[in-house]
């Protein structure tokens, strides 16, 4: 050892003030892992309309020009104009400010929802796939029999349960795309199970989480980041769908999918009600969605050069 | 020379859906310190699976029995934490395939540093000095560009020098190298044999090298033992074994390598399959193939037995007695 300590050292002392920070160094790779992303001309607009929609979630509601709350008596179900930029609805509510403090509740759902999923999804794949036999048997035919309900069925159970509110919808909707995740990750991670490289690791000694979280997790990593952007855009979606019959988020509170339940009624009468955040849903979650395919195309290692 | 690894009746035997399946059945033999020891064989006798029951890295559904004796401690009686311990440190192992024995997303440096990570206390500077280090002990060129540099840019024979780079990252007593040429080229091959035995001779390593190539024997190995379906059918120092081969299996092998191909004549080989674990026969297990068969072979078999010092032999041309079952 000592020797081959000392043939290393001799090699290699000019080498030692070249690199002298090891931190720098990764920090370069996380930057030009940023770059590559920014590099790519449709994840680059996809991040910067990304990036105005999270300081629309931030500052949005000091930027809206009245309180999302605030009932206008003498300008009810009054059209896009001049003082109300998108128009006012039943109660005479200004529909622009509360499309931006519904932003932050977007944004909320999408942290919250996805978090739950990839957390819990990513753990239960990757046991599953890791430890196989019994274990992968058990877990697989749970998550099969929640995968044989449609997700909002499940979601719909769950806040059954809970009660009705925004929290409660965000966890339901987190919950119940659980089992296709954890299904995701299960697949994915079997592929690169019976890989010559994990055999190889663990004939250097490697213990079971040391493979779990340095072979099978960087591996995976790609197709992980992918899935929850898909997922991020499925679960505001979902969230919006339970506001929308009632479940989720509850009046007066603005919430894009409340907001629309209640323009409904008025589809006829004042059409600025439900398009604008029915325009919002579906502009966020397309651009979320194409941003994941964007960065599948970006992950995949051997696109590398 | 003394002894570092020693095994002594090593059976795995393998459960499945039809019952077990025996597919190491009894093997002893003994490796030296700084030795090279050839284990020949064709496919399917067994080479690998007792280099893997060695490590402990059988699965869940293999069993090894047997006593491996390593630095006075028994290898089969070690907890999985206590072979974790010993894996890469003491004993390590070069695949036949190296375009699949390296992680595709990680950096080559990261992957041969995990090794010293694992097993050493060294801070991440210390770590890649030592890695570059080690990549130019294996006669990589540019390690330092190599280092970060990503498995698939780099050619199967750098690969494998990646992989050897790695198996000896933290002195190994004992490096296992199972077909470690294999894949390679007939140009690289040679180099990666070089720098094993350069290796070795610089680490005092003791080296089990299992091939079906006898060319790669006669170049490397200073013993050889060979097996056949699941068994220990002889064992000789290189030289006897080439020059006289005793058993018949064994002759039969020497005498299909072209060793000295001066002459433009056909290739030997030996008639029929190695039997298919689970289907031996309670006789001499090469009964069915071998040219020397008497009626004896077919009724039982034969034991491993020693003809001199150096060499024993399983067969009843060499006075082996009945082999106890």
């Amino acid at each position: 050892m000592a020797r081959l300590k000392e043939v290393t050292q001799s090699l290699h002392a000019p080498l030692m003030k070249e690199e002298k920070n090891p931190a720098l160094v990764q920090k370069k790779l996380k930057v030009s892992m940023f770059w590559k992303v920014w590099n790519h001309k449709r994840a680059k607009y996809h991040l910067i309309f990304l990036f105005l929609f999270l300081v629309m979630g931030i500052f949005g509601p000091m930027i809206a020009p009245f309180d999302p709350n605030k009932p206008f008596y003498d300008a009810l179900l009054q059209a896009p104009g001049k003082e109300h930029l998108l128009g006012t609805d039943a109660l005479g509510r200004d529909v622009l400010s509360r499309l931006l403090y519904g932003t932050r509740v977007t944004l909320t759902v999408s942290i919250l929802a996805a978090g739950i999923t990839f957390v819990a999804g990513t753990l239960l794949g990757l046991i599953s796939a890791y430890v196989g036999g019994i274990v992968d048997n058990i877990l697989m035919r749970i998550m099969d029999i929640l995968l044989a309900l449609p997700s909002i069925i499940l979601a719909l159970a769950i806040v059954a349960v809970l009660g009705p509110s925004l929290t409660n919808a965000m966890i339901a909707v987190g919950v119940s795309s659980i089992p296709s995740f954890a299904r995701l990750t299960r697949s994915a991670a079997l592929t690169i199970k019976s890989s010559g490289y994990i055999e190889a690791s663990r004939s250097i000694g490697s213990s079971h989480s040391w493979i779990i979280m340095r072979q099978f997790l960087p591996n995976i990593t790609g197709v992980l980041v992918v899935y929850t952007t898909l997922f991020i855009g499925g679960a505001i979606l979902d969230t919006a769908a339970l506001s929308f019959i009632g479940l989720g988020a509850q009046p007066p509170a603005p919430e894009w999918g409340t907001m629309l339940s209640e323009g409904k009624n008025y589809i006829y009468e004042a059409w600025w009600l439900a398009t604008f955040p029915g325009i919002a849903i579906t502009v966020v979650v397309f651009v979320i969605n194409d941003f994941g395919d964007v960065l599948r195309d970006i992950f995949d290692p051997k696109s590398v050069n | 020379m003394p002894s570092i690894l020693k095994v002594k009746g090593l059976s795995t035997t393998f459960s499945g859906k039809h019952g077990d399946t025996t597919v190491v059945d009894g093997v002893d033999f003994e490796l030296g310190k700084g030795e090279i020891l050839g284990i020949v064989g064709e496919s399917g006798c067994g080479k690998s699976v007792t280099s893997l029951s060695i490590l402990q890295l059988l699965g869940k559904k293999g069993e090894s029995s047997g006593v491996i004796q390593f630095n006075d401690m028994n290898l089969l009686e070690q907890s999985e934490k206590a072979m974790r311990g010993i894996r890469g440190r003491d004993i390590s192992m070069i695949f036949q395939d190296p375009m699949s024995s390296l992680n595709p997303i990680l950096t080559i440096g990261k992957q041969i540093g995990e090794m010293i990570e694992i097993h050493e206390e060294a801070s991440g500077a210390e770590r890649k000095l030592k890695v570059i280090g080690l990549l130019k002990k294996v006669g990589i060129p540019r390690a330092e560009e190599i280092y970060r540099e990503y498995p698939h840019r780099l050619s199967g024979g750098m690969k494998q020098r990646v992989m050897i780079a790695m198996a000896i990252a933290c002195n190994p007593a004992v490096l296992i190298a199972d077909e470690p040429t294999t894949a390679l080229d007939v140009t690289i091959q040679a180099q990666v044999l070089d720098l094993l035995k350069g290796l070795q001779k610089e680490l005092n390593m003791s080296i089990i090298l299992i091939t079906h190539d006898l060319g790669v024997v006669a170049e490397m190995c200073d013993r050889v033992v060979v097996m056949y379906a699941g068994q220990v059918v002889e064992t000789a120092d290189t030289r006897t074994l080439l020059r006289s081969p005793k058993h018949p299996y064994a002759k039969g092998l020497v005498h299909s390598a072209s060793l000295v191909s001066n002459e433009n004549k056909r290739l030997n080989s030996i008639p029929g399959q190695v039997p298919l674990p689970g289907q031996f026969s309670s006789g001499c297990r090469f009964a069915d193939r071998c040219e020397y068969v008497l009626d004896v072979c077919r009724r039982s078999q034969p034991s491993l037995s020693k003809l001199d010092k150096n060499t024993t032999c399983r067969c009843w041309l060499y006075g082996s007695k009945e082999a106890v079952q």
